[in-house]
């Protein structure tokens, strides 16, 4: 594909990504700030119903898994050309110090290897007040199938409102 | 602990009502807790599957309730967990049963499993680290 066919096929998914969403991925009131074949990155505002504390100060690790677990998804997506499904097969977070801040959420998610059947994700999740140091890490495998025509783009893009 | 202690606890955290689930069963080495499926749990928009954070997010919150001494103990740290993902985790009630695998002073180790009708056929299964000093 050329750059300007690439640049078009992630300002689709990005968009269609955005539009399309529903549930948590709504819910995480979540913001693409970059998407390409090298890897994705996704914005996430403070939620105080995201917290273990009622004084909303301390995120739980859980929500930082679901970022990440979702990063990697659209990573997979933009990286496998002919992606028709995808599903996790394992993931792995490291919890690096405790998420406590009201800042937004940074994730960063790429596809750094794939093969027929296979996508491997690794990313990483700080929060966006200067120091960028890591609060968490993850690893995960992907199930994917390929096929043309009937790709998971076509797919979200044929579904109508709603699902 | 008793059951309705540990409910109480978990419905003072917030996010844990964003889930929005119920301890059912509580012994020294088990704790049983089930989920209705909710729009804002969904991951896949077309097939409206659980999203695997969800799921995740569901195992790691009974567990660090699971790996508490007592009710008004402070939380337990995540250190890390492992998830694998069995089964598609489509829309249904969710149940997950977290089993404490060892408990020392400073760590804890406990398995999850969670099934939409048949614990058998598991959706997920995870394992986690928790810090307790």
């Amino acid at each position: 594909m050329s750059d300007i066919q690439d640049q078009a096929r992630f300002a689709k998914i990005a968009d269609l990504w955005n539009s399309r969403a529903k549930g948590l991925i709504t819910e995480m009131d979540l913001k693409i700030e970059k998407a390409d074949r090298e890897g994705v990155r996704i914005r996430m505002p403070f939620n105080p119903n995201f917290c273990i504390d009622e004084e909303g100060t301390i995120l739980h690790g859980g929500v930082l898994t679901a970022l990440l677990d979702s990063a990697f998804g659209l990573a997979n997506f933009l990286a496998i050309d002919d992606v028709k499904t995808m599903a996790t097969l394992d993931l792995r977070v490291d919890y690096l110090r405790p998420a406590i801040s009201r800042a937004d959420v940074i994730v960063t998610a790429d596809c750094y290897r794939q093969t027929r059947h296979i996508a491997f994700g690794s990313g990483e999740i700080w929060f966006d007040k200067g120091d960028k140091e890591n609060v968490a890490r993850g690893m995960a495998a992907f199930a994917i199938t390929r096929g043309g025509g009937d790709s998971l783009l076509d797919k979200l893009n044929t579904a109508g409102p709603g699902g | 602990m008793n059951i309705t202690d540990i409910q109480a606890r978990c419905d003072r955290v917030p996010f844990f009502r964003f889930l929005g689930f119920t301890v059912l069963q509580a012994n020294e080495t088990d704790l049983l807790a089930e989920m209705p499926f909710d729009e804002r749990h969904i991951g896949n928009p077309v097939l409206e599957t659980y999203h695997g954070g969800i799921i995740a997010s569901f195992m790691e919150a009974i567990a660090s309730v699971h790996v508490l001494d007592d009710i008004n103990a402070p939380p337990a740290k995540p250190i890390n967990l492992t998830i694998d993902y069995l089964r598609p985790g489509f829309s249904g009630k969710l149940s997950t049963r977290a089993t404490i695998l060892r408990k020392g002073r400073r760590m804890a180790s406990l398995e999850t499993v969670a099934w939409l009708e048949d614990e058998t056929k598991p959706v997920a299964k995870g394992l986690f680290h928790f810090l307790l000093v």
